[in-house]
């Protein structure tokens, strides 16, 4: 303890500390609720040094303190009071009981509301919550905390992850189906930019009612975020927070070993299949175990997988004097990525806000973020080449001498079409990203009306500039298998968004009359430039070098070079209005007016109404237990412009070929173009909000419905296997979202509280403008959008059984048809033709999960507390893209399920083919085979943390320390044969796998 | 004073909101950037009419690798390969079809997809002559788009037998198209070549100045006589194919071996062919066509570090032991790679202990060509010496053009009309069937019968853009197709439509 004091008074001596310690007086008291019950353990802290007590079973508590020290008497439930210590030492507090969360101001858009006031649905998470989940990214921490927000976690280092509210209402692609994102007025695609530590609260806006006043941004749910801010009036406070912790990968996926493998090659009935591995034998020797097996045994994923390190290092400083306050801070995060390459993470921001009283009549104040990113990016495609390489292959050949700069093997040695081995994914390309984001946001505000009428004029402006550099670099492994020249890559991308926001808004009071209105404009202008070129053979050697100058060819060939650019341009008019009369009944409306250049259509129009009754504080409600009752409904309209811009007529492009051995230019004409406009989301939710037992227990609880409409959909062109987005369908999500929270302090001194949260998910197509069906996925893993079943569903046959023996095969004239054998799939003749075709096929099920459910617990005894999430999701299926490779590559590898379950024999299997089968085309075709159940619960975060108060343990002027441990993700359980059973589209071919991380924590507040 | 301020300030900034807004109103007509908007384009420069053509030939000739193969596959003059990789493709060869394998589906969107970029090509081509631009050179270059539609067209129907008659430059139309029996599309295709012909360049493709290597009236007629030759009408064959003769333009080119390497390109012989090119660069700009597919899985170049290839489209037994019986020479060393294990096979039967020299692993350029599992031989015709290969490239057959119609096919086209009873005005079906023996150092016969020539097509065009296949079925010799274990019935003479494309347009579900 000594030396730990010592290594903390060398830096706060610095700081100014040593205040004299004053005479101590002791005060006794009492704690009451209204009525005069007692209370138990209700807190009593001295604001001073924190130091404290909590009331025994009669309500009494005794305190040492000075005189002039102030004090706060705080219970759950209960409004807290502060008291100023004087001479009389005996005391008696009354608590009141407090609709706290009721009270807290919500942001929404362009302003800010009581949530009490609300007749929507918003979620609000609170930097704490953020705080606790070791990510990169802000969003993860959100999993499982929101009903009817789905997060799909990303394991790449700097990868966002995918945020889905309330289902999926544009179709999939191009990310069409994202939420806005607003950081203090400025509008995102996401904010993988953001350190966990920047920002204050995240509220996300899940009705229409809530998000229509961003009118054609809105339609997928609106998260809005701010960053944090400095109080008037308030001590500097200084904070270090930081953490540093490991990655594993979790739920590896086992792979057929050396001898299944071989086993199933032999079953093959492939003369070549067996022929490799014969040729493996004798290239690598015999197992001495089994001498029928090369004696090599390769565990590829185990090859290409590392525990990587996490860190985070950030220092804030807030306060204010009564004419500014502030906000700064900064922070380090750096990830590595558990994929063994140069695959790693690192960001630098900078952050600060300022707020400053010119005069009594108008505040200025500007908020700059800076974030200085750099990413390795992951060559997934090393997850499937790990999936498909032999495991009867080393990693490293001694014999393939010619290889160069490393020793690979190559399967081609053994026969196999290609050289299969994962490394040359790993380790001779290297894809570098700078991300610079530069975020500025200006405004002035006049009071023109003293607490009545303001207007706030902000300007916001975002840059990003995004320079990408692939290197390719060269090797020889096989003459099949080798990059000949090195390649150097350089994408420079530069975004220049600006937004300028000019407010009014006039509130009052006139009696039991409260009424707010807004009015205002925005004008958006969007801009994106890129350039790409590409050249030949580069110093590979000398890092500093790697420049398109220094390579030795310049790569001309269209499409390796390239220019693109695109600019937007919004204009729009909104407005608000919300009123409540004695705060029982609440009306709110807005109305927004949106033009773009980006669709022929210039102009969209977006209303939303909502009404809430708060039932309980009607003079006739008097049901004991319940606190607080409010009955909301609400409609509205919201556009999307997330789906890309429409042509509005056919192009041209230039294409190149030779004639006699000289280069000839031509140009190509499209065949068809986009004219497209703007989804059009319509949402009607009703709900209620609740408190009970004391505002111990809170319900809340949404229904929704929620139809696109114009849902613009990739039509398939016929004969020619192309696509056009067209507006042709309508799209149903309808759910029914619950959140439940219970807190509550008990007299020992442990403060407690459980929620849970669950949301259910019907997605459906609605209409199709008088097609029955629009194909998705691709002709050989189909999926289709079927009027009454949901978007994308995975398209195929039904799985009855396996053939077990002739005498079945014999009996089924489908199978004699089709030339089956033992160990081939029996599908369901659904219409009881005698054939199996194309018309058998059914829905197999849909992507997006139909119950999504979250938990926590929460617990604080003494200076520890806890917290454990849980989180988990059903209903939703997976398509196991990495097996259904074998459909154009079938001589690889396969998973250990696949090779233990397969069909070998009578009785041996009634799901899984034979390994000969699997191979064939009969079962190769789309069935329920290839489409897994993608179930799955989660331990999502556990926390254990310890609170030192520096003042009561190290003396006045001491910091507040906390230490904690934190387990993130660290237990996943799903029966799905993969990594991960997150898998953004449902389609899983090379998803980067999602670890679990550890870590230690310090949080220090001076 | 105050007061003042703040209303002012108020006043002048909701002013300018209002004014400088509206202002702002006029980027919303701001149209779509990077975009070559048609309606922008100045049809009025004419020399440009020729972009939208060699835009057609540049799309033509990026045939995707699996598309030839599949054509060609089912003949008893070339198997797949064997088993391991790509098995659906060798139940093809085995005429075990299956609808859903994505090859079926590539080969008929890529025909498809290249018709309709042809078709707006025309669209493009009327744009320019409206604005002005030589009418002769508009009907010119229609006619050489649609001559290569023809051919893409005749492939398709060939393939699956009836077919959808692209007729419009919409695909969407075809929703509600009909489907055209197999004589219905070829008689589209021969009408569509006569009405080209007249407008079509007479000059050797190698020879015309304007496209190089683009097609002439021959290739039309060509495609005219293939088209009518599906159709049983010989003397449509024999004139088509008489026209081609008398014109004197096509010389079969002497030395067979070389007329599949880099002596092929843009030859005297060939009436069509894909190009390609890198330009003779060692890195940089190239377009290539994949022949790794073809060639064989382990070998040893003469050049080192020149890549081999995938083991597929592997010469049949079938045909060595024809040509080694016939007593071919150049022929068989052209179109077979050996491997030690396939002479091996070959010897196996006591008749063929004895084979000539040139069959050998060792290529006369050099290559070794080693022993794989997947296949015995690999094809020659698909070949292209590593020594051929420009410095710095190193992918099997960079720089090689693909053959798709040349002179010896239409000889001996000639030389069975004529056999079928039609009457020449050219040569006679002896002098046309010498022509092609004598170039393959094969004596001259006389009173050449039918079996002759179609003795003489399995030598002359074996692994060849599945003529020997589509031969069979015209012939009706069906009892050829069921060879080494295969079995072949008359209901797997066409593959069945892929299930991708039955999914759209369900008129072809209706018509199994």
């Amino acid at each position: 303890m000594k030396l730990f004091t010592k290594l903390f008074l060398i830096p706060l001596c610095l700081l100014g500390w040593g205040a004299a310690q004053a005479q101590e007086t002791t005060y006794t008291g009492v704690v009451t609720e209204e009525g005069g019950e007692p209370l138990i353990g209700v807190n009593i802290l001295n604001m001073r040094d924190a130091s404290g007590t909590i009331t025994d079973f009669d309500g009494n508590f005794e305190l040492r303190a000075n005189v002039g020290d102030t004090i706060m008497v705080s219970y759950t439930g209960y409004q807290p009071v502060t008291y100023v210590l004087g001479a009389t030492t005996s005391l008696e507090f009354e608590l009141k009981e407090s609709a706290e969360l009721l009270e807290e101001v919500v942001v929404v858009g362009y302003g800010s509301q009581k949530s009490k006031d609300l007749t929507s649905s918003i979620a609000t998470i609170r930097s704490e919550e953020i705080e606790k989940t070791p990510s990169g990214q802000p969003m993860q921490a959100l999993q499982g905390k929101v009903a009817g927000m789905q997060i799909v976690s990303a394991g790449s280092p700097g990868d966002a992850p995918k945020v889905r509210i309330r289902g999926v209402g544009s179709y999939p692609g191009s990310d069409n189906e994202a939420p806005l994102f607003v950081v203090d007025g400025m509008f995102f695609d996401n904010i993988d930019f953001l350190n966990n530590n920047d920002i204050k609260s995240i509220s996300v806006l899940k009705d229409a009612s809530a998000a229509a006043i961003y009118g054609v941004r809105a339609a997928n749910g609106v998260v809005l975020v701010e960053t944090k801010s400095g109080n008037y009036d308030a001590p500097a406070q200084i904070t270090y927070d930081g953490y540093y912790g490991v990655q594993r990968a979790q739920n590896v996926l086992k792979m057929a070993n050396a001898e299944q493998f071989t086993t199933m090659a032999l079953e093959s009935g492939s003369e070549a299949d067996i022929s490799f591995i014969q040729n493996a034998m004798q290239r690598y020797g015999r197992s001495r175990i089994n001498p029928n097996v090369p004696d090599v045994n390769t565990d590829w994923y185990d090859v290409i997988l590392r525990d990587a390190p996490i860190m985070n290092h950030s220092i804030n400083v807030s306060g204010g004097g009564t004419k500014a306050a502030y906000s700064v801070g900064t922070s380090y995060f750096m990830q590595e990525g558990i994929l063994d390459m140069k695959n790693e993470f690192e960001r630098f921001n900078l952050r600060s806000k300022v707020d400053f009283k010119a005069t009594d009549w108008f505040t200025i104040g500007g908020n700059a973020i800076i974030s200085n990113g750099k990413r390795y990016l992951p060559d997934n495609s090393a997850w499937f080449r790990a999936y498909y390489a032999v495991p009867i292959m080393p990693v490293y050949d001694e014999k393939n001498t010619d290889a160069t700069p490393l020793q690979l093997s190559n399967a081609q040695d053994l026969g196999y079409r290609g050289g299969q081995n994962p490394l040359v994914a790993t380790e001779f390309n290297q894809d570098e990203q700078k991300i610079r984001k530069l975020l500025g946001n200006f405004y002035v505000q006049f009071n023109l009306l003293p607490d009545k009428l303001t207007f706030k004029s902000s300007y916001n402006s975002s840059y990003t500039t995004i320079n990408q550099r692939n290197l390719d670099f060269p090797y020889f492994i096989g003459n099949a298998f080798q990059q000949e020249n090195s390649v150097i890559q350089k994408i420079d991308e530069s975004y220049l968004n600006q937004i300028w926001d000019n407010i009014l808004t006039y509130d009052d009071s006139y009696g039991n009359h409260n009424l707010t209105v807004m009015l205002g404009s925005s004008y958006r202008d969007e801009a994106y430039d890129q350039l790409e070129l590409r050249a030949l053979n580069f110093p590979t050697d000398q890092e500093a070098a790697w420049f398109i100058d220094q390579a030795e060819t310049l790569d001309t060939d269209r499409g390796n070079v390239g220019d693109d650019g695109r600019r937007y341009y919004g204009i729009s008019y909104f407005g608000r209005i919300a009123y409540n009369f004695d705060n029982r009944y609440l009306i709110y409306g807005t109305y927004r007016a949106d033009g773009s250049n980006k669709y022929q259509e210039k102009w969209g129009y977006f209303p939303t109404v909502g009404v809430g009754w708060v039932l309980s504080e009607e003079s006739f409600f008097d049901i004991p237990g319940v606190n607080y009752l409010k009955f909301r409904a609400s409609w509205g309209e919201l556009g999307n412009d997330r789906i890309q811009a429409s042509d509005g007529a056919t192009t041209t492009s230039v294409v190149t070929t030779s004639l006699d051995d000289k280069q000839y230019s031509g140009t190509e004409t499209s065949n068809t173009f986009s004219a497209l406009r703007w989804e059009v989301v319509e949402e009607t939710n009703v709900g209620l909000t609740s408190e009970f037992a004391r505002s111990r227990l809170s319900l809340e609880a949404d229904y929704y419905i929620r139809n696109t409409k114009n849902a613009a959909i990739f039509v398939p062109i016929p004969v020619i296997g192309q696509t056009v987005l067209k507006n042709v369908g309508e799209i149903r999500n309808s759910g029914f979202e619950l959140s439940l929270n219970w807190r509550n302090s008990t007299s020992f001194g442990l403060d407690y509280s459980i929620g849970g949260n669950f949301a259910t998910l019907k997605n459906e197509v609605v209409d199709l403008y008088g097609q029955e069906y629009i194909n998705g996925g691709t002709a050989e893993f189909r999926q289709r959008s079927i009027v009454g079943e949901p978007l994308l569903a995975f398209y195929g046959w039904e799985v009855a059984g396996v053939y077990q023996n002739q005498a079945e095969i014999d009996a089924d004239p489908i199978a004699v048809a089709n030339g089956l054998e033992p160990g081939d799939l029996r599908y369901v003749d659904q219409n009881g033709d005698g054939v199996s075709d194309d018309e058998d096929r059914v829905v197999l099920g849909s992507y997006l999960p139909s119950f999504m459910f979250g938990a926590n617990l929460g617990m604080s005894f003494k200076g520890f507390d806890l917290s454990v999430n849980v989180y988990g999701q059903s209903g939703n299926k997976i398509l196991n893209r990495r097996r259904g490779e074998v459909i154009f590559t079938n001589d690889t590898n396969m998973d250990a399920d696949l090779a233990i379950n397969r069909w070998h024999g009578q009785g041996t299997s009634n799901t899984y083919p034979s390994s000969k089968g699997i191979r064939k085309g009969w079962n190769q075709r789309l069935s329920d085979f290839w489409v897994d159940d993608g179930a799955f619960w989660r331990i999502q975060n556990v926390q254990l943390a310890y609170n030192i108060q520096g003042e009561k343990v190290f003396g006045p002027g001491a910091p507040d320390l906390r230490v904690s441990f934190t387990a993130d993700r660290p237990l996943s359980v799903f029966d799905y044969v993969g990594f991960t059973a997150e898998i953004p589209d449902g389609v899983d071919r090379q998803t980067y796998p999602i670890p679990a991380v550890y870590t230690v924590g310090l949080n220090v507040k001076f | 004073m105050k007061i003042f301020n703040k209303y002012g300030f108020s006043i002048g900034i909701t002013a300018l909101l209002l004014l400088v807004l509206p202002a702002c109103e006029k980027n919303l007509d701001e149209p779509a950037l990077n975009r070559t908007f048609n309606e922008e384009i100045d049809y009025s420069i004419s020399d440009n009419m020729v972009l939208p053509l060699i835009g057609v030939y540049a799309d033509f000739y990026s045939r995707g690798w699996e598309t030839i193969p599949l054509i060609a596959v089912r003949g008893d003059d070339v198997n797949a390969g064997g088993l391991g990789d790509q098995q659906p493709f060798d139940a093809t060869d085995h005429y075990v079809y299956d609808q859903a394998y994505w090859m079926y589906n590539s080969l008929w969107q890529l025909n498809f997809n290249d018709i309709y970029t042809g078709k707006t090509a025309i669209q493009q081509i009327e744009l320019y002559r409206e604005a002005g631009a030589s009418d002769a050179l508009a009907d010119q270059y229609i006619a050489e788009v649609n001559t290569l539609n023809g051919f893409l067209l005749f492939h398709l129907s060939r393939v699956w037998g009836d077919m959808l008659i692209p007729e419009t430059a919409d695909p969407s139309d075809l929703l509600v198209a009909k489907l055209s029996t197999k004589q219905e599309v070829m008689q589209y295709i021969s009408d569509q070549m006569d009405a080209a012909i007249p407008h079509l360049p007479t000059v050797h493709p190698a020879d015309r100045t304007d496209v190089p290597g683009g097609v002439n009236r021959y290739t039309a007629l060509a495609i005219k006589a293939m088209a009518e030759q599906e159709l049983g009408n010989y003397q449509a064959v024999a004139d088509a194919t008489s026209e081609i003769i008398n014109s004197g333009v096509y010389q079969l080119e002497p030395d067979f071996y070389e007329l599949f390497k880099l002596k092929g390109k843009l030859n005297r012989e060939n009436l069509l062919e894909l190009q390609y090119s890198d330009y003779g660069q060692g890195s940089g700009d190239a377009n290539f066509h994949l022949y790794a597919f073809y060639g064989p899985q382990n070998w040893e170049p003469a050049v080192e570090g020149i890549g081999g290839g995938w083991g597929f489209f592997e010469p049949s037994l079938k045909f060595i032991k024809f040509m080694l019986d016939r007593g071919e020479t150049v022929r068989l060393e052209t179109s077979v790679l050996f491997t030690d294990r396939g002479i091996a096979e070959i010897q196996q039967d006591p008749k063929y202990a004895d084979l000539p020299d040139f069959v050998s692993n060792t290529t006369r350029d050099g290559d070794v060509i080693k022993d794989y599992a997947r296949a015995l031989f690999a094809s020659g015709k698909h070949y292209l010496p590593s020594n051929q290969i420009t410095p710095g490239r190193t992918g099997y057959g960079n720089n090689k053009n693909y053959t798709c119609i040349r002179y010896a096919e239409i000889l001996l086209m000639h030389a069975e009309a004529i056999l079928q009873g039609a009457s020449s005005s050219a040569i006679s079906a002896d002098q046309a069937v010498n022509l092609v023996r004598a170039r393959a150092g094969m004596p001259n016969i006389t009173g050449a019968t039918l079996d002759d020539v179609v003795n003489e097509k399995f030598a002359e065009l074996a692994t060849e853009w599945g003529v020997r296949y589509y031969d069979l079925i015209r012939w009706q010799r069906y009892d050829e197709l069921s060879y080494d274990g295969r079995t072949f019935t008359t209901d797997k003479i066409y593959l069945p439509y892929p299930q991708a494309q039955v999914d759209q347009l369900p008129i072809l579900g209706d018509n199994p």
